[in-house]
């Protein structure tokens, strides 16, 4: 057998693999999806027949209460990311060069998290920093009298989307950093690079790829959010989760909210796009 | 167990994993029924429609599923007219807390049974205030109650005008739930509406809206409520469910709140509330209740055991553990309960609950949220 037959064998082969997943991703992934989205361009016209309209977008970009609840959404969106990665870096980098049981426990503490369902922590956290809370009671223990809620505002969420943020961003950014050889770092301080000098010049760049995962998975994960938003934040402007469910269930618009679910998956896929290009152009670059 | 039973037994376990559903749905005796109340309610039929019907009727399983909510149990409504449409067993034979105006033109369609003509014998007995339309019939009812610590608020308001008039002058020391995430803040809302409209419920029928004939009257109640909005919890917050609204009072974060009786009753007598809370209703018209109903396809595969079902809810035997062990009101006439609980509920029992009909809520609700919530100050 040739070696091409064998390859084109193989290359069958391996598409019969992935033939069950696709074609269920394809049946309850894309066609309802696209239904939906189809279903926001073209309507049905009185007396029979299907129109057309941008209608629904139109009406999304020019009502500033819908305008309102997506600039909130990035914005959660945007500071929950600064800060997760601002809250998960240091500790990445403690533990990718610090090793015993201290760092077993933080590491532990950090993915503890996941293993912690979504509904719970927001009812921990009612309970925790919520008014008249154990925080609170704490602080006053200390003397200090002016402790102002974070939850029913827009700061409620971004705390719970941190905690909830935490073991994926930190598992991410420990895997980029494990990357750094030993050697490198070795080879820098030699030459008398100090520990500034080695976190600019050796550090980040290598890892300047886990952060794009990072940024691009939690930039997903967040701006969809129902629940956090939901329990925690205020009750206006709404993040965009949230919105689309009441739009669905309560207005019972099922139009505006799937206009609102294709402007939300629109953005989103900015996001996935800059994730696929991130992990697509690694293997190439690993080759040279 | 053997490496080879523990084979079998797994393999025969995948088998039932796949086959399963299907073959619970199939099964004649098992009735399915999917509840849109919150879980004391499964819990109550659970201990007691469950085991009382199930032992009237010798293999007759009920099978008592969450329905996820107001968007999941539509989603089973969307499910049943479908079939329906196709004439074929929904696989859905009882929605609870459930109304028949969802999907639109499903009721005119036929799509649910209607209730009056389908023979049961306690019908007769079901209260004809509480009855919102044939094809719902009402099994338990509450009403929203203020709900506050007696050691803070030493004369509760017994009116409307009182309530926003303490309000005003207690800043941040009451709230009420968002009104699509707990229906004890649209009982406050829906309140205030017949406050601006001149105290008439008879003005919001199930079958009169328009938005011509809503607006006008939406308009009067925006001021009212953006009056007293500054003076709630937290400069103007409203909180995400019933229980949450409980929570902020057990904290001690709100002096007042409102609430549904029959979770008010329940936090009293769990302790989760302090021991000085009390609850009290509006005197010159009180806050609308509810009446939690099921609805039955007609098409669904199991109807005549659902009717039978439906039957034994409304007797008189379920009603009265509807008053004990659920806190809650009975859907028949209270001549119809027993001696003794007539006697001790005779001061408390309403003669009218008024309801606001379920269908002008989302224009509402909408409305609400464009209006007042949009116009918090911070």
């Amino acid at each position: 057998m040739s070696a091409a037959a064998m390859s084109l064998r193989n290359g069958w082969r391996g598409l019969a693999f992935i033939a069950i997943p696709v074609t269920a991703i394809a049946i309850f992934l894309f066609y309802p999806a696209a239904l939906s989205i189809i279903g926001t361009l073209v309507r049905p016209k009185d007396g029979g027949g299907y129109t057309f309209s941008l209608q629904s977008y139109v009406f999304f970009f020019t009502d500033s209460y819908s305008l309102t609840n997506l600039g909130r959404t990035l914005w959660t969106t945007v500071v929950t990311l600064i800060l997760l990665i601002a809250v998960n870096l240091p500790i990445a980098l403690y533990m990718r060069f610090t090793k015993g049981p201290l760092a077993s426990v933080i590491q532990a503490l950090a993915l503890f998290p996941m293993f912690v369902p979504g509904i719970i922590i927001c009812y921990a956290l009612i309970r925790y920093m919520g008014p008249n809370g154990w925080l609170q009671s704490l602080l006053n223990l200390v003397g200090f009298h002016h402790y102002a809620s974070p939850h029913l505002t827009p700061w409620g969420p971004v705390i719970g989307l941190i905690w909830d943020g935490m073991p994926l961003t930190l598992l991410i950014l420990i895997s980029g950093l494990s990357n750094i050889s030993d050697a490198s770092i070795e080879a820098a301080r030699d030459v008398g690079a100090g520990r500034l000098r080695i976190l600019v010049s050796i550090i980040t760049p290598e890892i300047t790829h886990s952060l794009l995962i990072v940024s691009a998975l939690n930039f997903l994960g967040i701006f969809g959010q129902a629940l956090m938003p939901f329990m925690l934040g205020p009750t206006n402007p709404e993040m965009m989760g949230p919105f689309m469910l009441r739009t669905f269930s309560s207005v019972r618009d099922p139009l505006q909210a799937s206009t609102q679910a294709t402007i939300t998956f629109l953005i989103c896929s900015l996001a996935g796009i800059a994730y696929v290009r991130s992990i697509s152009r690694r293997p190439k670059e690993d080759r040279t | 167990m053997l490496r080879r039973d523990f084979l079998k037994y797994s393999a025969a376990g995948a088998g039932l994993l796949l086959a399963g559903p299907r073959v619970a749905f199939a099964a004649p005796g098992v009735l399915d029924i999917f509840f849109n109340s919150d879980t004391n309610v499964i819990d109550f039929w659970t201990q007691v429609v469950k085991p009382g019907f199930e032992a009237a009727h010798s293999g007759v399983t009920l099978n008592l599923v969450p329905g996820g909510g107001g968007s999941g149990i539509n989603t089973l409504a969307d499910r049943a007219y479908a079939a329906f449409q196709a004439k074929k067993d929904p696989q859905v034979d009882i929605l609870e807390a459930a109304y028949p105006f969802y999907p639109a033109g499903s009721l005119e369609a036929g799509l649910w049974v209607d209730f009056s003509k389908s023979g049961l014998a306690n019908y007769d007995k079901v209260n004809p205030v509480v009855v919102q339309s044939p094809a719902l019939l009402p099994y338990r009812g509450s009403q929203v109650v203020l709900m506050y610590n007696s050691d803070k608020v030493k004369d509760v308001p017994t009116t409307f005008a009182d309530l926003a008039k303490w309000i005003k002058a207690n800043p941040g020391q009451f709230t009420y739930s968002r009104p699509d995430l707990g229906d004890s803040g649209a009982c406050f809302i829906e309140r205030a509406l017949q406050e601006v409209t001149g105290q008439k419920p008879e003005l919001f029928l199930p079958d009169n809206y328009t938005e011509g004939y809503a607006k006008p009257m939406f308009e009067k109640l925006w001021p009212l409520l953006k009056d007293i909005q500054p003076s709630l919890f937290n400069g103007g917050e409203y909180t995400s469910g019933n229980t949450a609204s409980i929570q902020l009072l057990a904290s001690g974060a709100v002096t007042m709140t409102v609430a549904w009786s029959d979770m008010a009753l329940q936090a009293m007598s769990q302790g989760v509330v302090p021991d000085t809370t009390a609850v009290a209703q509006l005197q010159d018209l009180a806050f609308t209740g509810g009446f939690s109903g099921i609805i039955v396809p007609s098409v669904a595969g199991n109807k005549d055991t659902a009717l039978k079902l439906a039957d034994y809810l409304v007797s008189p035997e379920v009603q009265n553990h509807v008053v004990t062990d659920l806190g809650g009101f009975p859907g028949i006439k209270w001549e119809f309960l027993s001696k003794e609980l007539q006697d001790k509920f005779a001061k408390v029992a309403p003669k009218s609950i008024p309801v606001f009909p379920g269908n002008w809520e989302p224009a509402l609700f909408e409305a609400w949220y464009r209006n007042v919530a949009s116009d918090i100050k911070r």
